[in-house]
Formats: structure tokens, sequence, C-alpha cells
């Protein structure tokens, strides 16, 4: 068996079982080279220093504007949370019962 | 006169001499990346159309390239991308056939006017067609072109061990192909 394995795989050898039709690559380098001169580089786009600083300004200014806005809804939220607090350590009870004790002492 | 490696990417790099000293390019590679293709890709019409993309990406991506690698790698490694996309988008187009991707090929090689071998390299090329792709390219790349495990790290950008691991398993694979065949 290992005999009949070696003797199939020598059989297939290292050669390429492919060929290529007549003058191929001849052929190939002229397409290519006539296909290139046809086509112009893509330019490559420069970006100038200036560019990045107007870039980086926009940037700075637009997050200085989203940290405002966030700042701003965070002290409203606390302020509103404070609030809340407040409100929610009071029983209503005792808010009807001072407001009664009031009314009495003034009446 | 011949070039040297960095003169040849220096003109690459120069506006005038670009044209000049890309031809040089493919007319050294052209037939070392198309082999590499072909034994990938099997019939020579897919290759071709292959070759050709990897030359227009070389060209178009020449302005990226300050010689970081060798020429033949940054190639190589074009090359194998648009194999690896080309049998991606293959299989895609194949979803709803019944036939594997892999049977498809083998009766397209048989039909085939450039595939000239022998029933034996014929059952090589089914064999390795039952790898997955990496593993394939490895096979291929190591068992035809005999191309060095740090070249191929270079090209793969995989460890060499693990290069020598997947080839090792790979040849484990093909021989008990022909013996289950046999």
């Amino acid at each position: 068996m290992k005999d009949k394995k070696e003797t199939t795989i020598e059989e297939a050898g290292k050669e390429l079982p492919f060929n290529v039709p007549e003058n191929y690559f001849n052929n190939f380098t002229l397409q290519m080279e006539s296909h290139l001169s046809s086509k112009p580089t893509l330019p490559r786009k420069t970006i100038k220093p200036w560019m990045y600083m107007a870039a980086m300004f926009i940037g700075v200014l637009i997050l200085s504007q989203v940290m405002f806005n966030v700042l701003q809804t965070t002290k409203v939220i606390n302020d509103d949370s404070y609030e809340s607090y407040v409100l929610s350590q009071i029983n209503e009870n005792n808010i009807i019962d001072l407001y009664v004790e009031s009314y009495e002492e003034n009446n | 006169m011949s070039l040297t490696e960095e003169e040849l990417i220096s003109q690459l790099n120069q506006p005038s001499k670009k044209s000049a000293a890309f031809s040089i390019v493919f007319k050294t590679y052209q037939e070392r990346l198309y082999w590499h293709i072909r034994k990938m890709v099997l019939i020579h019409d897919d290759a071709n159309d292959i070759l050709q993309n990897t030359f227009l990406k070389a060209w178009n991506g020449l302005e990226g390239f300050r010689g970081e690698a060798k020429l033949s790698t940054w190639l190589y490694k074009i090359a194998t991308n648009e194999t690896l996309t080309f049998l991606a988008n293959k299989k895609l187009k194949n979803n709803h056939s019944i036939y594997d991707i892999e049977d498809i090929m083998i009766q397209n090689l048989k039909a085939d006017t450039y595939f000239n071998g022998n029933d034996a390299q014929l059952k090589l090329q089914k064999a390795i067609l039952t790898l997955p792709e990496k593993q394939r390219l490895v096979f291929n790349m190591k068992y035809f072109e005999d191309i060095t495990y740090e070249q191929l790290e270079d090209i793969l950008e995989t460890s060499v061990g693990a290069l020598k691991a997947s080839y090792h398993h790979a040849v484990k694979k093909i021989e008990k192909y022909f013996e289950d065949k046999d």
C-alpha cells in the first residue's frame, strides 16, 4: 500500500499540469503596457497643512459645543435631581399636618 | 544594465520614469505571479484576469509603496488577495448550486484546453482542492515553488511555526486522499 501510494505521488511529481496559449506572456506585456499608457495615474490628493489646522479648529468648536450642551443638561438634571431628592424625603402627610397647624395658629 | 531592486523602487516613485520602471516590474514578475495564481484557480482565463487586476492594483498602489517590503513580497501579497477574493466571489455565486465549487473547478479543469496533466497529476489537483484555501496556498507555494518559510511568513503574514504545521498537515491529508482513492 505504501509503495503504491509513493508511486502515485511520484507520478504526479512537481511539474504543473498546466500550459498557456502561445506567446501569452509576450502578449500580456504588450497588453499591460498599452492599458497603462491609456490610463492616467490617479492623482494623489494632497492635503495642505492649513486644511489640517482648519479641520482641527472646526473639530474643537464642535466638541466644545457638544461638551457645553452636555454640561448644561447635567446641571439641569442635577437641579432636577436635587429637587426630586428633597421632595422624596418629605412625607405628604407631614406637609398636610404642617399646613393644618399653620392654619390653626393663624386662625 | 539591470537595475537593483532599490533602483527600481526609486524609479517607480519618479513620475518621469514610473512607466518604464513598471514595465520592468511586470516583465520580471508576470510569470511567477501567473503560476502562483493559476495553481489556485486552475483555469487560464481566470488566472489571466486576476493577473491583470494584480498589476493594475500594484500600479495604482505604487505611491503607497516605499520599499518597506521586497517588491516580490508586495506583489505576491496583492496577487494572493486578488485570488482569494476571486475564489470567495465564485463561492458566493455558486451558493445555490447542488455542486461544491471544488467539484465544478475540477470539471472545468478536465475540460480546459490548457490542462495537460496525466491521471496522477489530476488526482493531485483534486486532493489539493480538498484543502482549505489558505492551506492550499501554503501547500502550492511550498510544494511546487519551494518558497522558503521565511518568505511565506512575509507574504501570508503567518508565523513560520504555523506555516510548517499547515504544510505538514496538508501533506498528510493529500497522502490520505491518495490512499483512500486507490
